[in-house]
This record gives structure tokens, C-alpha cells and sequence, in this order.
């Protein structure tokens, strides 16, 4: 019987700290999800202002005032557009010259099967 | 043996039986009420120790949830509202947090250091009113809206009981007065009054505020269907405009022709939703939803299509403009008189008001008016913009009413009806109703009526096409861009008459002329004659180039490719008659 007791109250103690111990783990956990919800909030907040900032940076008016302290370009004309099955064929490409003679070289290549993407055949 | 029974019950006094009887009665067994007394008191005890378990699990389960609903609070506190973009996806209008300092009046213990000491740091706020809100006897009072973070840690410093913080939203537009008449704004409690953002609230974000759940999550964007370079670029050029005309305001709207969404929209002079007290001057309203105007010539161009829609007019009927067109003490000339028949181009080309006045009486007042009434111009055109304007109908409208309408005078129409009526009749003949928001082809598929004939449709491409290559509408002749058009010039009612001098030009162009995309209306009122214009006012001198700087500036960004192997306008009308065939 009272070897009975002394278990029970063993045991009793023994849930008791366990109880406590999760508790505390929980208290703990808690806590830590407030601060997380607080930081999170402060963090969307910041977004807020950062977009609203990038929005305000990047307003046409004020990219506009840059280009035009900035840059040398100027508006497109129409006749500035082009359509991409209008452009001409790739120049063939100009071989180095044999003997070091740049005018040579640039009439070397003229071989007739020589196109943008055939390389002209290398003499020797 | 009686005497032996007699030891059990212990030897009691006389007094004492005579007490006990009293107090319980003469024959009652003591044992059996004692056990029934003890069943009470575990039960008792028990239900005590019950209760005490079952609140000690309920503080151990609900405690942490504190945190939790005070940032609900402070969510709940600020309205937040959706974000507005444009259709590419740029902030118009966003929110962002900023404190606001709030007191409770019963809990401050001595108002005249208070207010000294917020006064101190807040040098804007007013003392005697400070003074006021703090000694009344209310729970709670603002004291200033929207602070800096540097203000709230000086007052915070200050430790004054009583005083407080609430994180509110502020509703910002970063592009300023660029898209102000669109997306309107709101006041300080963060709900919308104007424009879309009136119409936010009304679809449903009024209630969740009342409710106190509109928190900034759980909120979608809300998508506009205007491009924010487009309308920048228009906006840039109609001030310029207005500045170099000295026109009293200047509008212009671009809409996609197909899906009725307004790509761009202003009004100048415009308002900073920032500062929403701007927005009450009445000369900053928006002009072309909140505003009627005699559109003038433009309207020729419904003419026109009724009439050839009609079936009794053809491309090559003729009109008589010999001689002004006398209606009772009425005489209808024309601006550019040819003093001869003109065929029905040229009647569009020279805009002759004789012609169209005739075209219009020949098929007759009721026919007049149901084609107009199709054509959504005679009843008030709702939009998702809370600000529209009824159109000024004659009350009695006669043959005289139908002359001078066909050529734009004698009924006021709001400039956006306008574009909606005259949108339907290059697209192929559908009505659409404009919309403010972002809309898909298929959308605006369901939504569209049939009002003209496709054939009709190509007609009026062909004529607007010729009027610039030959008309009045010459100077919109975009190289590239095979631009159509249809000018028109108003004189105002001044003092109940027409001013010869006082005007409101109009152009109405569309983009390309072969299939269109989109469609331009610029407005400029009360534009003066300047030398370069050899001092004419007419809309061919002005309205028309400010459209032809707009087209040409907007269209590679409206992802118009520029071509130059187009037909001419005749040819034009020959190609697509083969193709319908």
C-alpha cells in the first residue's frame, strides 16, 4: 500500500514537470510566432513604402527629365523602324591577311560560295 | 435489562435531551445524516476543484493568444485598400503605414502640460483646439493624422499618459496628377470619393471596412486598362498644346476600338489626388465624362454612316450645296463652300453642312433619332467612373433639330459618348461600351451590340482615311502610320448665341485607318488664332497637329509598326470590296 503511494507520487511529480515543460516550450514557441508576426509586418510595411518609393522614382515624367539631361537620344522617328525580314545579309567576314596586306585581305575573301554563316575557305 | 440497553447511548443530562430533541428532532440516528453530509461536501469540493482545474486550462490555452489580436486591432484600425495598377503593371495608387496620434481625454492627468508639450513637437497643430479635445469628456479623439516616425519617437519620449499611436494607411499615388480624373482619390479615412476609387468601395470594400476586416491581405490589385507611358506622353503633349493655343482646357482621350478599354484619358488642366482639395475647383473637372459639348463637325461622320447604313445612300449619291440651306428664318452655310453638288466623299471631305443636313432630312427625323439613340447618344452613359453627365437632348425635335445635329450643333453629348458612338462605326459596326478596366476580346465580344453593317463599317475607314489624305484633316498625315480622321470645329453658346470668335475644335482620329486599333480624340476649348495659323482657330489648325504629334508619339508604344507600302484611300476601298466578296 504504501509502496503503491510512493509510486503514484512519483508519477504525479513526474507528469507534473512534464506538463510544465511543454508549457514553457509552448510559451516559448508563442512568443517566438508573435515576434515573427511583428517582424513580418514591419517587413510588409517597409515593402510598401519601397514599391511606392520605386513607383515615384520611376514615374515617366522623372525618367523623362533624366533622358533628357542625361542621354543624346532623341524620340524614334517612323521611318526609324524597320521589320527584321527587311534586314540585309551578314557582310561575309573578312580573313586575316596572309602577308600582312590589308587591302589584300579584304579582297581575298570574295570567294563566291563565301556567305554570313559559311566561313570563306582558308588558302594553305 | 433495560438497564443494561440503557449504557449505549452515553448518560446524557435531562438538559441536554432537551437540547438535542430541539435540534434534531426526537427519533433521529445521527450516523445515517452525517454520511449524507459527507456526500455533500466531496461534492462540493469537488465541483470547487473542478472549476478552478478547468479555468487554470483555459488561462494555460488562451494566454499567448494576446499578440495575435492586437495586431488584428491595428490592421483593422487602417482601411487598407487594393493597390491600383495600370496595365502594364505600374503602381498608380498604393498604401503605406504612417502613425497617427490619438488620445483618450479621462485618462490624461494634466491637459495644459499635454498640450504644451505636444505643441512642442507637433509646432502645426493648434492649441486651443488641442486644448478642447483634450478636455472633453470623450474616450477617444484624434489629435493628428498621419505623423512622421521621428514625431511619434519625440512624443513617445515625452511619456505624456493618456496619449497613443495607431498605425494607419496612407493612400499615396506616386505618379501625381498623370492619372488623377481616373483613379480620382480618397480622404483622410481612407475611402474613395472619386473615380475608381469610388468605384473600389463600391464593390464591396465599403462594407468590409464598416466591418473592420479590410486588412491589407486578401486584397487583389485592381488592374486598369490604361497604359501610364500612353497617358503621359498624351498629357505632356495637350499642355504643351493648351500653353501654345492658350485654349481655356484641352482633353483627349485613346481608345482600343475593339475591346472598348480607354488606353489613356486626360483632362488638362488636372489635379493631384494628393491633395485632394485641388479636385474641388471646377475648373479642374474631368471635361469628356462630366461635360457636354456641341461636338460639331465630328458628329458628320454618324451622319454619314446612317445614311449609308440606311441603304438609300451610296458613295455616290450626290447632294445639292449650291445655296445655303434655308430653314425658316434659319440659312445653313458651309465653312469651306463649293457652291456646287458634291458626292458623299466630298460632302465629308469639305465637311459641308448643307450636304449633311440634307443627307439627315432625306431619310428623315424619327430615323434620325432612333440611329442616334442606338448609337448610345442620347442617354447617359454610365461608365465605372462615378462622375457622368446626362446628354442635351431638344425636348422637341423637329426637322430643324435633325439639320443642325447632323453637323453637331443642337445637342451636347459628353466627349466620351462620343467616342463610343464613333468607335462602333470603324470597328466593323459593334457598340462597346468603354470601360476603365482591363478587358479581354472575349469579354468585349459578349458585351457588343451590332448597331451598323460591317460593309458600312468600311465605308466610313475609307472616308475618314480620305478627309486626311485630301480633307480637312490634311496635317494628321502621319507618314507610316496611314492615319483617318474626322475634324470639328464648334462655335460656343455665348450670352444664348454662337460665337463667331469663342470655339471648341475637335479631332477624331483613327489608327491604322486599314484595320483600326485605336482611336484619338483631342479637344482643345477656346483655342486663339496664333500667326503661324494665320490666325484661323478652326480644328484643322490646331486640334489636327497636337493629334498628329500624340499619333506619332504614342503609336510605337501602342505596338503600331510604321508601314509605307500602303495604298492610297481609293484603292483602299477597292481592296477590301474584293476581299468581301
Amino acid at each position: 500500500m504504501r509502496l503503491l503511494n510512493i509510486l503514484v507520487i512519483g508519477a504525479l511529480i513526474l507528469a507534473a514537470s512534464f506538463v510544465y515543460k511543454i508549457k514553457f516550450d509552448s510559451t516559448l514557441q508563442a512568443e517566438r510566432v508573435a515576434k515573427l508576426r511583428g517582424e513580418l509586418r514591419r517587413e510588409r510595411s517597409a515593402i510598401a513604402v519601397l514599391r511606392a518609393e520605386w513607383a515615384k522614382l520611376d514615374t515617366p515624367g522623372r525618367i523623362r527629365g533624366l533622358a533628357d539631361r542625361h542621354l543624346a537620344l532623341q524620340p524614334a522617328k517612323p521611318t526609324q523602324f524597320e521589320s527584321l525580314d527587311r534586314l540585309p545579309e551578314r557582310p561575309p567576314a573578312v580573313a586575316p591577311a596572309p602577308n600582312g596586306d590589308p587591302i589584300g585581305a579584304m579582297l581575298a575573301p570574295a570567294a563566291p560560295d563565301t556567305t554570313g554563316s559559311v566561313p570563306p575557305a582558308r588558302t594553305r | 435489562m433495560t438497564a443494561m440497553h440503557a449504557p449505549k447511548k452515553p448518560a446524557e443530562s435531562r438538559w441536554q435531551r432537551v437540547l438535542r430533541s430541539l435540534l434534531y428532532g426526537l427519533d433521529v440516528d445521527r450516523n445515517v445524516k452525517a454520511k449524507a453530509r459527507l456526500g455533500l461536501a466531496i461534492l462540493a469540493f469537488a465541483g470547487i476543484f473542478s472549476v478552478i482545474a478547468i479555468r487554470l486550462v483555459m488561462f494555460a490555452a488562451t494566454s499567448e493568444g494576446h499578440g495575435g489580436r492586437r495586431s488584428i486591432a491595428q490592421d483593422a484600425v487602417a482601411t487598407a485598400r487594393p493597390d491600383i495598377l495600370d496595365r502594364n503593371g505600374e503602381i498608380l495608387a498604393t498604401d503605406i503605414k504612417t502613425p497617427s496620434l490619438f488620445a483618450e481625454p479621462r485618462k490624461i492627468i494634466d491637459v495644459d502640460e499635454a498640450v504644451e508639450l505636444l505643441t512642442a513637437v507637433l509646432p502645426d497643430l493648434d492649441a486651443t483646439e488641442v486644448r478642447d479635445r483634450l478636455s472633453s469628456k470623450r474616450g477617444f479623439v484624434w489629435l493628428k493624422r498621419e505623423i512622421t516616425p521621428g514625431q511619434q519617437q519625440e512624443i513617445h519620449r515625452l511619456g505624456i499618459p493618456g496619449v497613443g499611436f495607431l498605425t494607419e494607411n496612407k493612400r499615396v499615388y506616386p505618379n501625381g496628377s498623370v492619372v488623377s480624373h481616373e483613379i480620382g482619390h480618397v480622404n483622410i479615412d481612407n475611402q474613395g470619393i472619386a473615380g475608381i476609387e469610388k468605384w473600389v468601395d463600391g464593390q464591396g470594400l465599403a462594407a468590409l471596412h464598416m466591418a473592420g476586416l479590410a486588412t491589407d491581405q486578401l486584397q487583389r490589385p485592381v488592374k486598369l486598362a490604361v497604359d501610364l507611358r500612353v497617358q503621359y506622353a498624351l498629357r505632356d503633349e495637350l499642355i504643351a498644346a493648351r500653353d501654345k493655343f492658350k485654349a481655356k482646357a484641352s482633353a483627349g482621350v485613346i481608345a482600343d476600338v475593339n475591346t472598348g478599354e480607354i488606353v489613356a484619358m486626360v483632362s488638362e488642366p488636372d489635379f493631384d489626388p494628393n491633395n485632394p482639395s485641388e479636385a474641388n475647383d471646377p475648373n479642374r473637372l474631368n471635361r469628356l465624362t462630366t461635360g457636354v459639348y456641341e461636338m460639331g463637325s465630328t458628329f458628320k461622320a454618324l451622319t454619314l454612316a446612317m445614311a449609308l447604313d440606311s441603304g438609300r445612300v451610296s458613295l455616290s449619291s450626290s447632294f445639292d450645296a449650291r445655296m445655303p440651306l434655308r430653314y425658316g428664318k434659319f440659312e445653313i452655310h458651309d465653312f469651306h463652300a463649293q457652291k456646287r453638288v458634291l458626292s458623299v466623299p466630298e460632302i465629308f471631305t469639305y465637311s459641308s453642312n448643307i450636304g449633311t443636313a440634307r443627307m439627315a432630312l432625306s431619310l428623315g427625323v424619327e430615323y434620325h433619332k432612333a440611329f442616334l439613340k442606338k448609337l448610345g447618344q442620347l442617354d447617359r452613359l454610365r461608365t465605372e467612373l462615378p462622375e457622368s453627365a446626362e446628354p442635351l437632348v431638344p425636348k422637341h425635335w423637329g426637322e430643324l433639330n435633325t439639320v443642325t445635329i447632323a453637323f453637331g450643333h443642337g445637342l451636347s453629348v459628353a466627349p466620351l459618348q462620343a467616342v463610343m458612338g464613333i468607335a462602333a462605326l470603324v470597328n466593323g459596326g459593334k457598340m462597346i461600351p468603354p470601360t476603365f478596366l482591363k478587358r479581354d476580346q472575349a469579354e468585349a465580344d459578349r458585351l457588343a451590340v451590332r448597331v451598323i453593317k460591317p460593309e458600312t463599317a468600311e465605308k466610313m475607314r475609307y472616308l475618314m482615311r480620305l478627309n486626311v489624305e485630301k480633307g480637312t484633316a490634311t496635317r494628321a498625315n502621319v507618314p507610316g502610320y496611314y492615319v483617318g480622321g474626322k475634324t470639328g470645329t464648334s462655335e460656343k453658346v455665348v450670352g444664348g448665341r454662337y460665337s463667331k470668335t469663342k470655339v471648341l475644335t475637335s479631332f477624331t482620329a483613327i489608327l491604322p485607318a486599314d484595320k483600326p486599333r485605336y482611336l484619338l480624340l483631342i479637344m482643345l476649348d477656346e483655342p486663339e488664332g496664333l500667326p503661324e495659323t494665320h490666325g484661323f482657330s478652326t480644328s484643322g489648325w490646331n486640334a489636327v497637329p497636337v493629334g498628329a504629334q500624340v499619333i506619332e508619339r504614342v503609336a510605337p508604344l501602342l505596338d503600331i509598326a510604321p508601314r509605307f507600302d500602303l495604298p492610297k484611300a481609293d484603292q483602299m476601298l477597292l481592296v477590301s470590296a474584293k476581299d468581301t466578296r
